[in-house]
């Protein structure tokens, strides 16, 4: 596609969107999309599954563009509580978590806010200019990752985490393969052998995320800070609210490999966004000149995160567009929306029906812009809602988690498992242990398990599948460097200090939240 | 004290009050719920969501959709089996609604409920399968595919939304009557399944035909042949698997059940809501548009149906066994 | 401490390789249900067992404080009645009753507030998320 067909498209695309009836929804979508984001626990999915039948009464065009709209929306409003009270919006968020609400202590909660709106708002818009220009041959490229690709794309995953731990080393191993475990929980989709389910048909889909991150971010935080006249925060003023030229710049970088990262984790169908947050942290804490920031309100831990989900979003976009293939369970229902109005997803779509997949482009730029405006003066509103005195505040946000947590299956399972992992979170974080590797580690199981035996399926028990195709080799070599680079402590002088293998190492992590 | 007495006495008020009966009211009076035990966007929830906003339309009562996934299915199909039978709570099922208590029993488990704790209210669609192979392969007929299989038993792959899932269900029917073996390599999806083969990762696949038309006119995939009775509206020059000889047939169909117990003038209202709607001209609209073809059956017509096809069902899973170890060849 | 966190997740790990002992393990070549749980378990089994065994320089078990501890009994109390009650009682009783509990028992602020708030966020929730949203929410005893 030549650049003039491209901006002739485009135009028309904006023709489209800049119609008032389309920005309306538009708005309407990123308004509705914010507020599910904020509420803890119920994501993207829940919201666009909320209007699909609303949804049906208008043309095609519209429906998709409000179902965008609130699946971008939940992408920026689940930073917010991520941030301010260390409670994960959507499953997507629990990285912000960490180092968004450090930054909110220190006061500088309104500066996160601030960079996490600013550099979603930059990664969502580029990453809809990836989309625009390169979605044909990118979906293509995505559709080469069957299941050895996948292992590979996940064992890497994994080995990432080996950069994501700020204190000792053996700790977080052991806190992800908690996570690994936990996520073996249900049917085994090889054999349809049920496992540790204790008779509970609940469980046959295993531990949702939402309420493990809900519980061990969200409930942990308050378990451990009730009773306080106010946590340790720092209330700002109004000038502060605004990023310093020192974030600023700071977080520019972040931004930019984010939203790469992003976008390109984004496309591979089947790929949970709530990795490519993970990875985003890892790679910025592993390329900072001052690692031991993190933990403690890098404006990087942030940034990088945030930027990640948001293009990660774009990115989910591309096969559903590209090709008709569902990468995931909210583009699924993207497709069912077009399916309803008679719009048959497809690889001819782009061509067949320029005006929607235009029209979808462009009125992901205004979403972008109409997001970046709602949000940022909404910062100081945010900001506010911390000044309510903690006895008050707290009741209320665990009426919104129980809220949101149940809301998301109608599952009063999900409540137990959210009260169990927040006694968990709680006694982890006593003992000095970092949680976010459970959650990653609960996501990565079931589909790391699942790629592995597909993968011996195809090739009937051998394992030089793995080797034999070259996506999958190069990752796995890449995965194998970074092994060994990680490993390149152990033949340090201090080796036991440089693994972190000293209690010490993690005190600043429990200093940040007992009194 | 005061206040610990006060809330006891609450509590306590409460405990015997749960146990309480509610008032006889005109049916309905409150939001009915229609169970679809499969994420949204899948076909249960494409197909449920039409239906209940016309009955909205017709009882002048909220209807409203709710995703209970989880376990195949088993945990929405469980949930409405278990719940009051009082016509607030109804389920909107496909045929994998027989196969879970059968594949329950396979593993000695105690099964996540029964099929005689629904009650069938209405058959409203069912899609013919369709058996696609990826567009590269050299397989043009189904002679050829069988010709082929026999020579290399247990070589060429087929994907499947998971193991005893429907569209297991129906390449095991394919297998047993052209006596072939394939190599299964399930999914947890329809989704992930075509996207599987659209990479080319697996050989063939077996598909509602909603999903797989799109991608056989823009020539990504081929089909050989269907498992319905008829030709697929849309794919006139693909034979039937009859046709050919093989004496099978499979529809992913979609039914409305209630919890067993529901009283009679509540089922009655609801099966006549239901005739109502497969008229309804916008929901003929909206079928259409998802490329599924409408088959009603009212109740009694249906439970003959059910019987049938969960029987044929049964028997697949018998001979499927248990999946403990691949067969590696 | 280490040692203590460390042995618990190891016996941990190994009461999972015990509950695993039903499920096929498969062979390398064709692993059953039970493969990666096994591999897994044993895998934190070693490194639970490295923690505690390096755990000499953390500190003391008594060390960690434990001041918010009745707070956080009476949160997580809270959130297993919510757990109990939230089918039987209904959405909007039982969370009236979970708020008014920590406002005013455990928080000890004034009736005023504590029946205001409830009774607001309760109903208030109830009526967007219900009504507006269509989000099921359950009913309990009394259609409430």
């Amino acid at each position: 596609m030549t650049m003039t067909e491209t901006l002739q498209n485009l135009y028309l695309g904006f023709t489209v969107a800049l119609a008032p009836g389309m920005l309306l929804y538009a708005f309407i979508g990123c308004l509705i999309g914010t507020l599910v984001g904020v509420l803890p626990g119920v994501g993207p999915l829940a919201g666009i599954s909320l209007l699909l039948p609303a949804s049906f009464g208008l043309d095609a065009t519209s429906a998709i563009v409000l179902l965008a709209g609130i699946y971008y929306g939940a992408m920026y409003g689940g930073s917010t509580t991520s941030i301010l009270m260390r409670i994960p919006g959507e499953a997507a968020s629990v990285m912000t978590c960490i180092d968004g609400y450090a930054m909110t202590r220190k006061g500088r909660g309104g500066a996160a806010l601030a960079i996490a709106a600013v550099g979603s708002y930059a990664a969502g818009t580029v990453s809809v200019i990836g989309l625009m220009l390169m979605a044909p041959p990118l979906a293509r490229f995505a559709l080469r990752f069957g299941p050895p690709e996948y292992f590979a794309l996940l064992l890497l995953g994994l080995l990432v985490l080996a950069y994501m731990s700020g204190g000792s080393l053996p700790k977080s191993l052991a806190m992800a393969l908690l996570g690994l475990l936990l996520g073996m929980i249900g049917i085994d989709p090889m054999t349809g052998y049920f496992r540790f389910h204790y008779g509970l048909v609940e469980l046959g889909d295993g531990i949702g995320v939402v309420p493990v991150a809900v519980g061990l971010f969200g409930l942990s935080e308050i378990l451990l800070t009730a009773g306080q006249a106010a946590p340790e925060v720092i209330k700002p003023r109004l000038r502060e609210l605004l990023p310093s030229r020192r974030e600023w710049k700071d977080s520019a970088w972040p931004i930019a490999r984010g939203t790469l990262l992003g976008f390109l984790i984004g496309i591979i169908p089947g790929s949970a966004h709530i990795i490519s947050s993970f990875v985003s942290y890892a790679v910025e804490r592993r390329l900072s000149k001052h690692p031991e920031r993190f933990g403690q309100g890098a404006v990087e831990g942030v940034a990088g995160p945030e930027s990640a989900n948001n293009s990660a979003t774009s990115g989910a976009f591309v096969p559903m567009l590209a090709l008709g293939v569902p990468s995931g369970p909210i583009p699924a229902v993207m497709l069912a929306a077009m399916m309803v109005h008679g719009i048959s997803p497809g690889p001819l779509l782009i061509q067949q029906q320029p005006e929607l997949f235009w029209g979808f482009i462009a009125s992901m730029y205004v979403g972008n812009i109409v997001l970046l405006i709602l949000n940022l003066p909404l910062v100081g509103l945010f900001v506010n809602i911390l000044r309510i005195p903690y006895p008050i505040l707290y009741p209320s946000i665990l009426v919104f988690c129980l809220l949101g947590v149940y809301a998301v299956n109608g599952s009063v399972i999900d409540i137990w498992i959210m009260t169990m992992m927040g006694a968990l979170g709680y006694l982890l974080r006593k003992f000095d242990f970092e949680t976010a590797p459970i959650v990653l580690g609960l996501v990565l199981a079931p589909m790391l398990e699942m790629s592995f035996r597909q993968s011996l399926s195809m090739s009937s028990g051998s394992y030089a599948v793995f080797v034999n195709r070259p996506i999958a080799l190069v990752m796995l070599a890449f995965g194998v460097l970074l092994l060994v680079l990680s490993l390149r402590p152990l033949v340090a002088e201090n080796w036991r200090k440089a693994l972190g293998l000293q209690g010490g190492a993690n005190l600043e992590e429990k200093n940040s939240s007992s009194p | 004290m005061m206040t610990a007495r006060f809330f006891i006495a609450a509590l306590a008020i409460l405990f015997t009050l749960s146990h309480g009966t509610e008032a006889q009211e005109k049916y309905p009076n409150r939001n009915i719920t229609v169970v679809a035990p499969f994420p949204p966007g899948g076909v249960a929830d494409l197909t449920a969501r039409p239906v209940a906003s016309v009955m909205e339309k017709i009882l002048k009562n909220p209807v409203v959709v709710v995703n209970k996934t989880g376990a195949a299915g088993a945990v929405g199909m469980s949930y409405v089996a278990n719940s009051k039978p009082d016509g607030y709570t109804l389920l909107l099922a496909l045929s994998s609604i027989s196969i879970i208590p059968e594949a329950d029993k396979l593993f000695d488990r105690k099964p996540a409920y029964n099929m005689d704790q629904l009650v069938p209210i209405a058959l409203i669609s069912a899609d013919p399968t369709i058996f696609v192979v990826h567009a590269d392969r050299p397989w043009k007929s189904v002679k050829e595919f069988v010709a082929d299989a026999k020579k290399r038993p247990g070589e060429i792959s087929f994907s499947s939304s998971g193991v005893y899932g429907t569209l297991h269900m129906a390449m095991e029917m394919l297998m047993h009557s052209a006596d072939i073996k394939l190599k299964h390599v399930p999914y947890g999806g329809a989704g992930p399944a075509l996207t599987s083969i659209l990479g080319g990762h697996v050989d063939t696949l077996a598909s509602g035909p909603a999903v797989v038309i799109p991608q056989i006119k823009a020539g990504k995939l081929r089909p050989l042949a269907g498992w319905g009775t008829k030709r697929v509206a849309s794919l006139p020059e693909v034979p039937t698997f009859k046709e050919l000889g093989y004496d099978i047939e499979f529809y992913i169909w979609a039914g409305l059940f209630a919890p067993k117990g529901t009283p009679e003038p509540v089922l009655k209202t609801l099966r006549s809501t239901v005739g109502q709607v497969v008229k309804d001209p916008e929901f003929i609209a909206t079928m259409d548009k998802i490329q599924t073809p409408i088959s009603y059956l009212d109740a009694p017509e249906f439970q003959k149906f059910w019987d049938k096809d969960a029987k044929m069902l049964a028997d697949a899973i018998k001979r499927i066994g248990r999946l403990e170890i691949q067969e590696a060849k | 401490m280490d040692r203590i966190s460390g042995s618990l997740l190891a016996l941990f790990a190994l009461w999972v390789i015990w509950e695993s002992r039903n499920l096929p393990f498969g062979t390398f070549r064709n692993p059953g249900p039970g493969y990666m749980p096994i591999l897994l378990a044993s895998a934190l089994l070693l490194f639970s067992v490295v923690i505690a065994l390096t755990g000499g320089k953390a500190e003391r078990l008594t060390s960690i404080g434990w001041k918010e501890i009745s707070h956080a009994t009476a949160v997580l109390a809270a959130c297993i009645f919510a757990a109990l009650g939230m089918e039987r009682f209904g959405y909007r009783l039982t969370v009236l009753l979970v708020a008014a509990v920590l406002l005013k028992a455990i928080e000890r602020k004034s009736w005023f507030l504590t029946i205001t708030l409830a009774v607001t966020l309760a109903f208030g929730t109830f009526y967007v998320f219900y009504t507006l949203l269509r989000v099921p929410l359950p009913f309990g005893p009394l259609g409430i």
